[in-house]
Parts: C-alpha cells; structure tokens; sequence
C-alpha cells in the first residue's frame, strides 16, 4: 500500500514537472494606442471622466529592415533599384506627398499647396518654411529647380531622364515658391515631380560633380527623419534619428537596412528578432501566422501578372507607326493573330486552380489593364474570363482549329490567319528562376495541351528573354508589370507608337487606333479631374479585356510581416513607414 | 671546373619563379577564356538593367556607348587589358572625361581613348552595378570571406584529419564505417539545405546562436570578438563539411598505406608502442601527401562560399560574384574570376613548395 502511494506520488510529480516544462500560450499582445480615454467608476451613483494624460512616447529603440539585395548608389536622381530607394528615401525632401492607403498625391511633403492655371499648363507650389538640411542650411525651391536641371544636364548619365518629358520650364518665384510650364496637359505629369532634390549648396553650380561625388555614397546631410550614418556594402546601412525633423524627430533612435539574401534565413531572422521587417513569401505565411510574436500587412500590391500574346509575326518585327505618325499595318501572328485562339486561351485556364495552387492564394482574378487599387478609374462591371474547356474548344472548333488527323493537337483546317495544316504550336517563355512563373507555365501548357494547343514552354535566363521581348521575336510569355502606381495611364503598353521592335514596351505589337484615342484623351482632360477621366479608362479596360493582347492572371498580393517591437505601426498598402517619426518602443 | 651542386634554397627559389614565370600564361589564358565566355553568355547588362518603361531608349543607348559595350568584343578585351579603347571617327568630345583621356588620330580616323587603367596595369575596372572601382569591391570583401574560408579550411583539418586515422586504426570497425557513412552523407548534403536546418535549429528554436551575418548589427560600430566567432560557427561547419569528408577519407587512405611500410613494420617489431607508431611514425608521413589537396581544397573553400555566404548573410566575394554574375557586371565577375584564379596557382604552388620542404625526394 505504501509502495503504491509512493508511486502514486512518483507519478504525479513527474505529471507536475512535465506540465510545468511546458510552454505556455503566449498571449496575444495587441497593439496599444498611444492615447488612452480613461472611464473611471468612483461611486455608485456618479460617473467621473478622468482628463486623459498623455502616456509620453518611449525614445529608443532601433528597427532592422530585412533586404535580399543592397543599395547602389544613395543619389535620388542616379539611383534606379528599388533598394536604393528604401535607403536614401530617408534623407531627401521632396515636393509632393502620397497617402499611404489610397496612394493619391497630397501635400504632405514640401509643397504645402498648389495652384494650378486654367489652361493646366502651369502649376504653381508653395513650399512648407522652415525645412531645413541637418547642416543648418534652408531647403528652397532652388534645391528643387537645381536637381531637374541636373537631370536634364549632359553631364549626368541618368535613367531619369524621362521625368522631363512635357516640361518646358521651371522657374523660382522665390525661395519658397517653384513653377513649372508643361508644353501640354497631361494629368499623370505629377508623377514626375516626385524624385528627392539634392542639397544644391553641396553640389558644383554646372553640376559637373554629380555623377562623383561622395554624397553619393555617404550623404551627408539629410531632410527627412533620419541622418545617414553608415553604409557597409553587401552587409547593413544603418541611419540615426534627425533630431531637427520638420515633422518632429522620431522617438526610435535609428534604423537599419540588413542585407539577407536567403528568404529562408530572413525568415529566421525575423523570428529570433534580429529583424523587425521583411517581405513574405506566400510559402511562409503559415510560419507567420502561427507566431503570436509577429503581425502580417496584407495588401493589394500595384501589379499583375499576365500572359503577354505578340500579335505580330515574330520573324518580321515591325514598328508600329511610321515616322509621320500613321499606323503601320503589322504583318499579323499566324496563330495569335486569330482572336478566336486567344479567346479559347483565355477560357481555358482555370483561374482559380492557379491563384490558389501556384500563387498560393496571394493573388485575385482580375478582368483588365487598370487594377481595382485605382479606384476611380476601375471599373467594377467588367467581368474575368470564366473557366469554361468546353467553350474554349466549341471557339476554337468555330474557327476552324480542328484535330483532323487525331493525334490530340488541333490543326488549321479553315482558320483565319494561318496556312491550311498548319499545327496549333505556340512557343510559351518565362524567366529562369522565378519558380512561380515556372509552375505557372507547366500548368498553363497543361492546360492549353488539354484542349488541342502544343505549347512549347521553356524558362530561359532574364536577359535573354528581355531581349526577346523588346526585340519581339517572342509568341507568348509570362511576366509581370509591378510598381504601376496609383494613375491608370499606362499608355507605354498598349500605344502603337510604343510598338518599336528592340525598345518599346507595347511589345505584343497591339494595334488598335481607338485604343490610342482614347489614351491620348485621357490624359488631356481640362482639369484632370477623375469624374472626367474616368469613363475613358472604362471604355480602354472594355476594348483591351475583349481584345485580349493579354491573358491577364492575377492580381499581386503582398505580404509582409513585422515585429511588435514599436507602438504605433499603421502601414499602408503605399508606405509602410509613413508615420515612423510617431512610432514608440512598446513596454 | 664543376659546378657547385645546388643548395636546397637557391633550388627552391628557382622553382617558385619558374612556376610564377608560368603563372603569366595561364593567367592570360584565363582572362582570354573567362572574357569570352561572360561577353557572350546570353543577356544584356543595359536591358536587364533598364527594363522599365520610363527609360527612354536613348538613355540606353548612351548607358551602352559609356560602357562600350556597343564595340565588338575583341575591342572590348583589349580595353579591359591595357585600359586603351578605340573607336572609329573623331569622338574625343563625347569620351573625354577626367580619368578618360582621348586623342584622335586623323590618318586613321580613329580616337584612342586611355582611361589609365586595364588590367595589365593592376586595375580591373569598374562595376556596372555600382560604379565601384573591381578592386576595391572585391577587397572590401576579401576579408570576410579570408576569416570564413580559413577557419572551415582549419575545422575541416582538426576534425577530419583525427576521423581519417581512427578510422585506419580501427579499420573495418563500426567506427569506421558510420565514420564511412558520414563522409559520403557529408559530401553529399546540399550546403544550402543543412545551412537552412543548422539555422533553424540552433537560431530560430535553440537561439544558441545568430542567423547570419559577420556581427551583430547596431547604430555605433565596436568590435566584439565573442560575436565575431558566434556568428563564424554556422557558416564555418557548413563550409567545412565537404572538407571533413575529403580529407578523412584521404587520411584514412594514406595511413593505411603508411602502416603497411617497411618502417612501420620495423617499428613494431622493435617494440615501438602503438599509440607512438600509429601518431608519430605514420600520422606524420601520412600527413604529407595532404599538402597535395591544399590547393584544391582552397579553390572548394571559395567555390563553397559563395552558396554559404548567401545563406548566412556573409559579406564575402564569394557571394558578390554571383549577385555579379546574375546581374551581368561583366567587370566584376571577371575581376573575381582573375583573382579566383590568381588564388588557385598560389594555392597550388605552395602546396608543391610544401610538399617539398617536407619530402626531399620530390625534389629529384
């Protein structure tokens, strides 16, 4: 009896001892606002509001951005990675803001209002007073007219060349006024002004030292909320807090940008918290979601991924207008050509099987060129191409696509715009590497094969396959467009006069006049308003959608997951760090 | 007259210049062989770089004349060679800048353009990618990856060298053959894969130790040297692990040879103890022929790294090079693959120096 008490005994200790080694739920820490309404009960009859006292933010603290690639160059007008940008951002002012979540242009930035002329050629903006460069000089409006001079100065090589098209002048009224002339009205011409000035007075007057100077790796002087501290090239850049902000300095004490190439270990990273934010790829979401110490920002990205169909012959690329500005008759695709064959790709693919198998549910079906993030200019109506084989075969079997000899792939017998037998073989391409896209392929020609098409698929090098596309030389393709901002003009796509064979990006070679009508129109609109803009974009969306130049996939989703580290986080699909000079050290 | 017979040290200065003497060849070799193949692997370095519709296709066309890659490749390589580039018609206007410096010369309607540099000369150019002179780019790493790729190379002797002669010692035992075991598994663990568990084990769940990178990260900047090591463990047995393999499988090899020799058989039978014959008299001589793996085991230290260095964070060349490589920086991937090469003949040079101040007999 005693031995079994003592067993007994044993056994319950050892019960105890597991229990306690056990981990135990960590609670799930929300967020906490920085200001809080007390509601006080002090008796039983009377209710007493307590004056709310401010909970002083907590200074302190670092952030650790997570990067698979490393900045270039900390120039805002040499630099042209996206890398760059997460790192200089920090340090130069610019004229004009954008709300984080609906990505409109706002003056949050250094123009703090605009006028505009009523011909729209002329803008003229009033400059926040007082900003100054963290060496104690004023920024002015002749940091802003410097920095578009040097972009347009021969003496610097700069792929921002572009940003002065349609300008004819920019004049200083006065140190806190600026004016720019446009030659005509175009309502996304904003999007140029954006870039970040440089500090004039650091610079040679003829700009003959931008191209080398060492603010170019070590700018010096800074703006924004943070100084420029240190940059260690493949390994960190790490920034300190601007004490004299405009908007008020931050209460962390820096940031740092931390190059992990693997996706794998910046996961780890994160989860040990040696970084505090990365991008999340789609395969890593259940390891987020499952751990309590992370948050997720969930966002429509301003992106898409398509299958490109070229609608010229890809043996006889050709511009498609002619110096006068006419319309060139392109020598058509034997088979892309025939809008019926697109018509049966497009309803072919099982849209659904692919968002939720090869993007892993991080995407949406999408019926047209401009994404529903625009969404004055999106229209709604405007139904996806239905999963529907049967369909896509009775289309292809109307227009004369047939399997005559019974082998499984379709022949032309009767169609519109190949020779008589020709065979249903279409070439598919994608970049090597990008293993969504490569699945996207085998699925896609899985698919197309199902229904009598003989896709060719094969992922070559990125290289090559701009090459390819720029040169169209190319039958279909797998890409994307990302970082298409928040105005629908995207008239680089589909205008025939950015058909040019070796650098246009219309390079499916569509063709169609009204399509560059109404683009043209729709960034001339006096006044630039979106009522008036806005049934232009549904008329384009209709034509290209029915037209099919391509077969649109998904929409892009974007993830990333961040610590709990700091109080005040409030990303947006736009910024993530819009607010950071608010943020503070949670307790 | 006789010829005074040569002294061990003036023999051994003469080999080390004839073989840098031969270096010259191969070098050359290299850089005609390695240019030709990166200049016409596929891919454009201005397309890759410029594929975005805001780029206007003459800022193409300039970013190319700049970098002269609109000229023929053999043109090209005599640019990368002696820093001399020519171009047909009078462009000195277009190309003269303050390194560059270009004259026309009118008889044959051509400008030479001088930029001082090319590699005959030492320099190896400047990064398409960042504007970096090659040089400095690859010494801002070379010591990362010289901390990482010395102590994977000294793991891989401590620990396989010792596995390599207990193995021969209790040949055929279960030691020996888990020790088997282990070596093919060990060759044959994908680095990228056991870096990704090692990580995940001993970062993420265990938290013994840190991810990745050379040192913990922070605003000021202060050496640590405990940090510094914490962070080289990971990295440094992933590297190793190959190494481990080869040279315990070698060593094995070799002492069992030695073992089997007149001298280990005197040894014995004089009643020599066996601890003393099996680490002394046949450890010794059996070390000797690992001088000979020496020069490939640096060039598998350096091929290594650069799947490590990308696993871990690691700022080293190894990694750069291929980021280079994927992104088309002609002058860099050539830079590295000189210097690579350079590394190798040293390597294998002094494996042999080695091999002969420890044998004489390679000597006749």
């Amino acid at each position: 009896m005693t031995k079994n008490r003592f067993s007994l005994l044993a056994v319950l200790l050892v019960a105890a001892l597991v229990l306690a080694a056990c981990p135990q739920p960590t609670p799930v820490v929300e967020t906490v606002k920085e200001t809080v309404v007390v509601t006080q009960v002090v008796t039983q009859t009377e209710e007493v509001v307590v004056t709310p006292t401010p909970v002083p933010p907590v200074q302190g603290g670092v952030w650790v951005e997570g990067s698979s690639a490393d900045a270039t160059i900390l120039n805002p007008i040499l630099a042209s990675d996206s890398a760059s940008f997460d790192v200089l951002g920090w340090f130069f002012p610019s004229l004009l803001g954008q709300d984080p979540f609906s990505g409109a242009i706002v003056p949050t930035e250094m123009a703090e209002s605009w006028d505009v002329s009523e011909d729209g050629l002329v803008w003229t903006f009033n400059l926040q007073d007082g900003v100054m460069w963290s060496d104690g000089e004023q920024v002015t409006a002749d940091d802003f007219k410097f920095t578009y001079d040097a972009i347009g100065s021969d003496l610097v090589e700069t792929p921002r060349k572009a940003n002065l098209d349609n300008i004819e002048s920019i004049e200083v009224l006065d140190p806190l006024t600026i004016q720019v002339t446009y030659g005509e009205v175009k309502c996304d011409a904003l999007n140029n002004l954006g870039l970040g000035w440089l500090p004039s007075h650091l610079y040679a007057d003829d700009y003959s030292d931008v191209m080398d100077s060492p603010l170019n790796e070590n700018p010096t002087v800074s703006a924004g909320p943070f100084i420029f501290n240190e940059w260690i090239r493949d390994d960190n850049s790490t920034v300190l807090r601007n004490d004299n902000y405009w908007k008020g300095a931050p209460n962390m004490d820096g940031w740092i940008y931390k190059i992990v190439p693997d996706p794998g270990a910046r996961l780890a990273q994160l989860q040990t918290g040696e970084l505090d934010l990365i991008g999340v790829q789609p395969e890593q979401l259940t390891t987020i979601q499952l751990d309590a110490n992370l948050n997720l920002h969930k966002f429509k990205d301003d992106g898409y991924s398509y299958i490109g169909l070229n609608q010229a012959n890809p043996e006889n690329p050709q511009a498609g207008q002619d110096d006068e500005g006419n319309l060139v008759e392109q020598d058509p695709h034997p088979i892309l050509s025939d809008l019926a064959v697109r018509q049966a790709i497009a309803h072919a693919l099982d849209y659904d099987a692919i968002i939720s198998k090869v993007y892993l549910g991080q995407g949406y079906q999408i019926a047209s060129n401009v994404l529903p993030a625009v969404e004055w200019a999106h229209d709604p109506a405007l139904q996806p191409y239905a999963f529907d084989t049967e369909l896509a075969s009775q289309i292809l079997d109307d227009a004369g696509w047939t399997d005559s000899d019974g082998d499984g792939v379709r022949e032309c017998n009767g169609c519109a715009t190949a020779a008589a037998g020709a065979v249903l073989t279409i070439r598919l391409q994608t970049n090597a590497g990008n293993t969504t896209r490569e699945d996207l392929g085998a699925l896609v020609q899985d698919q197309l094969n199902g229904i009598g098409f003989d896709i060719q698929f094969e992922a070559i090098e990125f290289g090559t396959l701009v090459g390819e596309l720029l040169g169209q030389t190319f039958d279909m393709v797998i890409i994307g467009w990302t970082g298409l901002g928040t105005d629908p003009n995207d008239d680089s796509f589909w205008h025939s006069k950015f058909d040019t064979p070796g650098s246009g990006f219309n390079f499916v070679s569509y063709q169609n006049a009204r399509i560059d009508e109404l683009l043209e129109q729709a960034v001339s609109v006096p006044g630039c308003a979106t009522e008036d803009r806005a049934p232009f974009y549904h008329e384009i969306q209709k034509i290209i959608h029915d037209d099919i130049p391509y077969v649109f996939v998904t929409g892009s989703v974007g993830n990333t997951s961040y610590s709990k580290k700091f109080n005040g986080t409030n990303p947006g699909p736009w910024s993530f760090y819009h607010n950071i000079e608010t943020w503070s050290l949670a307790q | 007259m006789h010829r005074r017979p040569e002294g061990p040290v003036q023999f051994m200065t003469r080999y080390v210049i004839r073989r840098l003497l031969q270096a010259i060849p191969t070098l050359l070799g290299v850089s005609v062989i390695s240019f030709v193949l990166v200049y016409n692997s596929p891919g454009d370095p201005i397309l890759i770089r410029t594929f975005d519709p805001n780029i206007t296709q003459e800022t193409r066309e300039i970013l190319r004349r700049q970098l002269g890659l609109d000229q023929h490749w053999t043109l090209q390589y005599i640019g990368w060679l002696t820093g001399v580039t020519l171009r047909s018609g009078d462009v000195v206007e277009e190309f003269t800048r303050d390194d560059f410096h270009c004259s026309y010369a009118a008889g044959l309607n051509t400008t030479f353009c001088n930029s001082g540099g090319g590699i005959l000369r030492g320099n190896l150019g400047t990064s398409i990618a960042t504007n970096q002179a090659v040089w400095e780019r690859l010494t801002e790493r070379m010591w990362a990856t010289f901390q990482l790729g010395v102590s994977a190379l000294l793991f891989s002797l401590l620990v396989g060298v010792p596995l390599g002669v207990l193995s021969a010692v209790r040949q055929a035992s279960l030691f020996d053959n888990s020790v088997r075991v282990l070596a093919v598994v060990g060759n044959a663990l994908p680095s990228f894969w056991f870096g990704l568990m090692l990580i995940y084990y001993f970062g993420v769940i265990r938290g013994w130790l840190p991810t990745g990178g050379i040192r913990t990260v922070s605003l000021t900047y202060e050496f640590d040297l405990v940090d510094r090591i914490r962070h080289l463990i990971l990295p440094t047995v992933v590297l190793a692990v190959g190494g481990i393999a080869v040279i315990s499988r070698f060593m094995r090899t070799e002492t069992l040879e030695v073992i089997r020799t007149d001298y280990i058989r005197m040894a014995r039978a004089k009643g020599v103890a066996a601890t003393r014959i099996w680490f002394v008299h046949a450890l010794g001589n059996a070390l000797i022929p690992l001088m000979t793996i020496l020069g490939p085991a640096i060039l598998g230290v350096l091929s290594g790294a650069v799947i490590v260095e990308t696993i871990f964070s690691w700022p080293g060349m190894g990694r750069m090079t291929f980021s280079a490589a994927v992104q088309r920086d002609y002058p860099t991937v050539l830079g590295a693959v000189m210097f690579f090469s350079l590394l190798t003949i040293l390597g294998n040079l002094l494996s042999d120096v080695l091999y002969g101040v420890v044998d004489p007999r390679v000597r006749l």
